[in-house]
């Protein structure tokens, strides 16, 4: 129930110290509460030794070598994915029989999208890069394929025909009607996609590799270092955060407000 | 400006679910001269829809040809504007991009299209809508646009199918003045689809009454232009004439 | 744009036979994309294009999958993980729904949590899993944390969003037609915001699922994601195959007999559309 007196920027303070604000709470209650109980850290770190471990990660360079290495594999993994699914997305989706013959299939590995590729991609690829950018680009690849093929076949016929009578070649078609038309559904299969990635990233990176966030992760915990723990937690969730919400949720809401949710019947 | 000939055309399409063959289109004939009006009326489900998608392009003949200046023709393509009944307008383009769409396909540089869609809109008196997008405007409004997009790409012939059927009473019959008035002044050779008898008489030189894939009758309105509404509706020649286009459509 | 031909063939026909068999037997048009699929699984398996052991055939991964079933093993290790999924959801749920209606009731609840709702979602299961380790050990106390975590926020986040989205003019009617405000909560907010607890159930689920096999995988001592790995420490190729096939199949049926039905059933009876 949305009150209708509700005013954000009532106390005319800015955005930003409403979503900070909880945060430093967080952060000063935690710190008391290791302070109280004297927490060991070998349970819980401290406020001061999770910064520490910051900042000695970043003076040594460690920290931006496993946080480059996580987002590069992310990257190549999505990318690839993209340049496939969409073109393959696209020529399943002109075809309305092809299409719905497909969607059982894309569906069914969407389900099994990511993390579940990892113990065959380990075989497959041993341990390492390939392995690691093989299960990202099952977890965005089907999702996008489906998802492009879905916003594809919604188009309604007419479009298309209207710019081929207007002169338009097939390639002309492509980029002026099919992309435009299915790209709210292909920005939003990206971003679901990336989010089964972003998660069988970590999975992946604790088991198969030896840099990257969750091999960070997963390394400390042999040595109890619960500091370093908490601060890859931190990173995982905030990379994430900036990438879906300050990147692929904005692109997805222009998408669909430009001209996803307005089609011709 | 070219002639369009149409020769024993037929259409059988295969329907899956079915599992039979359905004849769309049975041995049609037809020929439009450069700069006439032509209307094809018919109940629905009578194959004229069909006979507009396979001069379009959109469909293929199962047998028969359809030649344009001689020519058969190949696929959709710009010499053949069409103007559909949903609009068809693109709705990630503002109007000025939609006008502008053929002749950008032309390879014409972007002011140029820019400026000839802009002389277009202003033609017909929407030149302040250019920068909106379709789904801000009324139904009608979208249909001026279509009609505009297909004409600013300057086609031997413009396809119409049953392009107001999808506005409301008053609207078609402000559009169907504007249609009849650019025609009166272009001269463009129109080919237009209808199930509205009143429709095809008041806007056609002659009406090609089609009924289960084949041409029945054709009937000339030899009724002079400028043609309105005002003066017709109580016209007795009009009225004749609907009544035996009315005739022709039930007894097909 | 591709025209027919001109005349009936015989792919056509074959096309029309099966149209009309899907429409009937709609199993038949979830089931049938799988056979050629099959096949072509069997064919490259067959000619060995790769090495037979890094790539089994469907007969031999069928032949392992019985092999399995008939020792007791797969059905045990399925049990396993589905009860962690339900344990671990229902707590999910008993812990997010309170939450979701506390913060789609409560504005300033709302503007205190929600940032830190959306941290702790983007933090995301699996990177939780080193600490649970430390916490907890290898075993079924993080599997179940785990689970917990990720289905609890999809169900609140999307309860706050149906809460938040009825309509101020239901609860004001209600309370003025004499319902207290426990009477409120259950005659109007609960079910209007169904549809979008449906929902956040759904994902929550989904992710849950992919949650758990994560955790089976790198903690596990037994289900189905422990049997995937354990098979490939041995490297045996077929039986981490006939785990993935096992999770999608599973998780197929699930999601499409049980949850999406329910998703669509409350959004139609609502009156809503389900995204």
């Amino acid at each position: 129930m949305r009150s209708a007196n509700r005013s954000d920027g009532r106390d005319g303070l800015p955005a930003f110290f409403w979503a900070a604000a909880p945060f430093v709470v967080l952060i000063l209650l935690w710190q008391l509460v290791v302070e109280l109980f004297d927490v060991s850290p070998l349970v819980f770190p401290s406020v001061p030794a999770v910064l520490r471990a910051g900042l000695d990660g970043l003076a040594d360079g460690s920290l931006a070598a496993h946080v480059g290495a996580s987002l590069l594999r992310v990257a190549t993994g999505t990318a690839l994915a993209v340049l496939v699914a969409v073109p393959l997305g696209m020529a399943m989706g002109t075809q309305r029989g092809i299409a719905a013959f497909f969607t059982p299939l894309l569906r069914f590995f969407s389900v099994l999208a990511g993390i579940a590729w990892i113990p065959i991609a380990t075989l497959w690829f041993g341990y390492g890069f390939g392995a690691i950018v093989f299960v990202i680009f099952n977890a965005v690849f089907f999702v996008v394929t489906y998802n492009t093929v879905l916003g594809v076949s919604t188009i309604p016929i007419e479009l298309r025909r209207a710019a081929a009578s207007l002169g338009a070649a097939r390639l002309a078609i492509v980029r002026e009607v099919l992309l435009p038309g299915a790209l709210p559904n292909i920005v939003t299969g990206i971003r679901t996609g990336l989010g089964f990635a972003w998660r069988g990233l970590i999975a992946a990176e604790m088991i198969a590799t030896s840099t990257g966030l969750g091999y960070m992760l997963f390394l400390a915990r042999d040595f109890y270092r619960t500091e370093v723990i908490v601060l890859g937690m931190i990173l995982v969730g905030a990379i994430w955060l900036a990438l879906d919400r300050l990147l692929l949720a904005p692109l997805e809401r222009r998408t669909i407000e430009r001209w996803g949710l307005v089609r011709p019947t | 400006m070219k002639e369009l000939v149409v020769e024993n055309l037929s259409k059988v399409y295969f329907d899956p679910r079915l599992g039979e063959r359905v004849t769309a289109l049975d041995g049609v004939s037809l020929r439009i001269t450069p700069g006439e009006f032509v209307a094809v009326a018919g109940p629905s489900g009578c194959g004229k829809t069909t006979l507009l998608n396979l001069i379009a392009g959109f469909l293929e003949p199962t047998s028969g040809r359809i030649l344009l200046d001689g020519r058969e023709i190949d696929g959709p393509g710009p010499d053949r504007g069409v103007v559909f009944q949903s609009y068809a307008l693109f709705p990630w383009k503002t109007v000025l991009e939609n006008v502008a769409f053929g002749p950008r396909m032309r390879g014409l540089p972007r002011a140029e299209c820019e400026a000839r869609a802009r002389r277009w809109l202003e033609l017909v008196g929407l030149g302040h809508v250019a920068n909106r997008y379709p789904r801000e405007l009324s139904g009608g409004m979208q249909q001026r646009v279509g009609v505009v997009r297909a004409l600013a790409n300057e086609p031997e012939i413009l396809l119409m199918d049953e392009p107001f059927a999808a506005v409301d009473a008053q609207t078609r019959m402000t559009l169907q003045e504007e249609l009849a008035r650019i025609f009166e002044e272009r001269r463009p050779t129109i080919f237009f689809i209808t199930h509205d008898v009143n429709e095809a008489v008041f806007l056609a030189d002659r009406v090609l009454v089609l009924s289960k894939g084949r041409l029945r009758e054709e009937i000339p309105v030899p009724i002079p232009r400028p043609r309105r509404w005002a003066a017709l509706v109580e016209n007795d020649s009009f009225k004749a004439l609907v009544g035996r286009v009315l005739q022709a459509v039930r007894t097909a | 744009m591709g025209p027919g031909p001109p005349d009936v063939t015989a792919l056509e026909r074959l096309l029309g036979l099966w149209l009309r068999a899907a429409e009937r037997w709609r199993i038949l048009a979830t089931l049938g994309p799988f056979v050629p699929l099959l096949l072509l699984w069997w064919a490259v398996a067959a000619i060995e294009l790769f090495p037979p052991a890094f790539f089994p055939g469907p007969l031999e991964v069928a032949r392992r999958a019985l092999e399995l079933a008939w020792k007791g093993i797969l059905g045990a290790y399925l049990e396993d993980s589905l009860i962690r999924l339900l344990v671990g959801a229902a707590a999910g749920i008993a812990v997010g729904l309170p939450l979701g209606l506390l913060l789609g009731l409560s504005d300033r609840a709302h503007r205190v949590l929600w940032p830190l709702v959306l941290f702790f979602q983007a933090i995301g299961d699996i990177a939780w899993l080193p600490i649970l380790i430390v916490w907890f050990g290898f075993g079924l106390g993080t599997m179940t944390f785990v689970i917990v975590y990720t289905v609890m926020f999809p169900v609140l986040m999307n309860t706050a969003l149906g809460v938040r989205s009825i309509p101020e003019v239901l609860p004001r009617a209600a309370a003025s037609l004499g319902a207290s405000r426990a009477r409120i909560l259950s005659e109007v907010v609960l079910p209007g915001a169904l549809p979008n607890i449906i929902t956040g159930l759904r994902n929550g689920l989904g992710f849950g699922w992919r949650a758990l096999v994560a955790a089976e995988i790198i903690v596990g001592t037994s289900g189905i994601g422990f049997m995937m790995f354990d098979a490939r420490r041995a490297g045996s190729v077929t039986e981490v195959v006939v785990g993935l096939a096992v999770l999608g199949i599973v998780w197929s049926i699930v999601d499409s007999w049980i949850l999406a039905p329910l998703e669509k059933a409350t959004g139609e009876r609502w009156g809503l559309v389900a995204r």
